[in-house]
């Protein structure tokens, strides 16, 4: 382990927090993923909204091809046969990747409310005009920050040195950013947000499906109101999450050189693995403790 | 141009094994799709084959650089690959869970089952109405993190072979990729999208998954071993 290594690594983690958080928030401004299935409820059980509604795919695949195509991209630019500066090459390819993404975003926000017009439901296009913009934006931080990331992960004039070519680990890391993302943040707009009418503390009943919320504190509720109640949790904890990832996965064959100290990386990952099995349990114990047991719960079975 | 002989049999039986490990770690990772985003069900709020996919590829970026350094090593090299998925999926659960717990406000809960087969804590009285179940309790967190030691020890084994027949890095990851991914959504139509983990009465579904996987697998191990192998 050299110093230049260890601090690479803390940019890759800084790198994957911030590629975290965009990537939430630009799935929350967009409603794509998981809680996009209530968006596409609610006007069909009679509440017609302003809400940006983009269902382009689950957001795995949508990221790893946005990563993959900024990636891919700047590796062309950097090549030989134009030779421009990596920051610049990953600049102009995170930028077609957000081009993409809007392009995808726009067609998908028509398409869908277009065929929901039996519903009474718009399509509105200020709020195209100003949340594909702002979709964009995050699109663009995140793919910069993820082949970033993969580019530290394999410059040849940089210590870590990753065998894969840069638009295979940036496809790689780009899915993996959307599992994470679609898996933590979106619950806190998905479950919380969008149902902010229902009292704290209770996932959505069944029975209240696309009942979401329409208003806002002033005027009628926009996708970028949820980006910023979700930009109070949801983003930061998926940036947290995917630098958790980025960070512990690279840390250990740091800190352990794969090539003779391997198996202590392995060890050190397994312990690690097990810290966040004990940290689970102990969340779960106060999760229970903090809320107690439902007082609708009328079974047999005592808490 | 190479022979099929009895060293390409042996790639494509890991192949194979790799390939039945994905199809088999699909079922042990806890994922409600859609209702768990609402909290709404237990399990990870996304879907099978996207989870099981983001831990199982983390660990080939880990197996990957584990096979840079030690090309021979093949138990250490896909032992990485199960700790980069484990390290993945156990974040990504417990991250999953701070938002379960302190952004709406519910505790990790079963649905399938009254009592949590490993710690005996009782469910119900903690699932909130008109839901069956939210986040990511003990015996599913557990479970998760077998599948993604599954996941990562699958992908990678199935890297390796690739690697041993071709040795370039970029098509072997990119095949594996795609072995991967069949597998994973094999198993995921097996399980209709949603499963609790282990404890959940649809893992009994497990054998049909191994038959299809088995069969998949084969022939697209045997095809992927001659293109790489260059026949």
């Amino acid at each position: 382990m050299d110093m230049v290594s260890m601090g690479l690594l803390a940019a890759m983690g800084a790198l994957a927090t911030i590629a975290g958080t965009s990537e939430d928030l630009e799935s929350d401004v967009g409603s794509q993923s998981n809680p996009n299935s209530q968006v596409q409820l609610a006007a069909q059980v009679g509440h017609t909204h302003r809400i940006y509604n983009k269902a382009i795919s689950g957001e795995p695949p949508s990221n790893a091809l946005y990563a993959a195509l900024a990636a891919v991209t700047a590796s062309v630019l950097m090549s030989d046969v134009y030779g421009m500066n990596a920051f610049f090459s990953i600049a102009v390819g995170a930028l077609v990747a957000a081009v993409f993404n809007g392009i995808l975003s726009m067609t998908s926000y028509m398409g869908r409310n277009a065929s929901q017009a039996r519903f009474d439901q718009y399509i509105y296009l200020d709020v195209l005009r100003s949340h594909t913009t702002t979709i964009m934006a995050h699109a663009y931080i995140t793919a910069f920050c993820v082949v970033a990331i993969s580019y530290i992960m394999t410059a040849p004039w940089l210590p870590i040195q990753h065998p894969f070519p840069l638009p295979v680990i940036a496809f790689i890391w780009g899915l993996a950013l959307g599992a994470i993302g679609s898996s933590t943040g979106d619950v806190h707009y998905g479950a919380e947000r969008q149902f902010q009418q229902y009292p704290f503390g209770a996932g959505l009943n069944a029975a209240n499906s696309g009942d979401i919320v329409t208003k806002g504190e002033a005027g009628l509720r926009s996708s970028i109101d949820n980006a910023w109640f979700c930009a109070k949790f949801g983003g930061p904890v998926t940036g947290l999450a995917f630098g958790l990832i980025v960070f512990l996965d690279n840390w250990r064959t740091t800190v352990f050189d794969p090539a003779t100290q391997g198996w202590y990386a392995v060890l050190i990952g397994i312990l690690i693995v097990i810290l966040l099995n004990i940290g689970n349990r102990l969340l779960e114990i106060r999760a229970k403790k903090m809320y107690g047991p439902y007082p609708e719960y009328a079974g047999e079975i005592k808490a | 141009m190479s022979t099929f002989d009895a060293t390409t049999l042996v790639y494509v039986f890991q192949i194979i094994i790799g390939g039945l490990l994905v199809g088999v770690g699909v079922h042990f990772v806890p994922v409600g799709g859609a209702p768990a985003a609402m909290a709404q069900a237990t399990g990870v709020g996304t879907g099978t084959v996207q989870l099981a996919t983001g831990s199982g590829l983390t660990g080939l970026i880990s197996a990957g650089l584990m096979m840079s350094v030690a090309p021979d090593n093949m138990l250490l090299i896909v032992m990485s690959g199960a700790v980069g998925a484990m390290i993945m999926i156990n974040v990504t659960m417990l991250v999953g869970n701070w938002s379960y717990v302190y952004a709406v406000g519910v505790p990790p809960v079963s649905g399938k089952v009254d009592y949590d087969p490993i710690t005996k804590d009782p469910q119900p009285p903690y699932i909130a109405p008109g839901t069956v179940g939210h986040g990511v309790p003990t015996v599913s967190y557990v479970s998760g993190t077998i599948g993604g030691l599954m996941g990562g020890a699958g992908g990678s084994l199935i890297y390796y072979a690739l690697m041993n027949i071709n040795g370039i890095s970029g098509l072997s990851a990119f095949f594996a990729i795609g072995i991967f991914v069949v597998n994973a959504v094999i198993a995921s139509y097996n399980i209709q999208g949603t499963i609790e983990g282990f404890h959940d009465p649809k893992f009994k579904r497990l054998p049909k998954a191994i038959q299809s996987c088995f069969v998949a697998t084969l022939i697209i191990g045997i095809f992927a071993v001659l293109i790489h192998g260059g026949v």
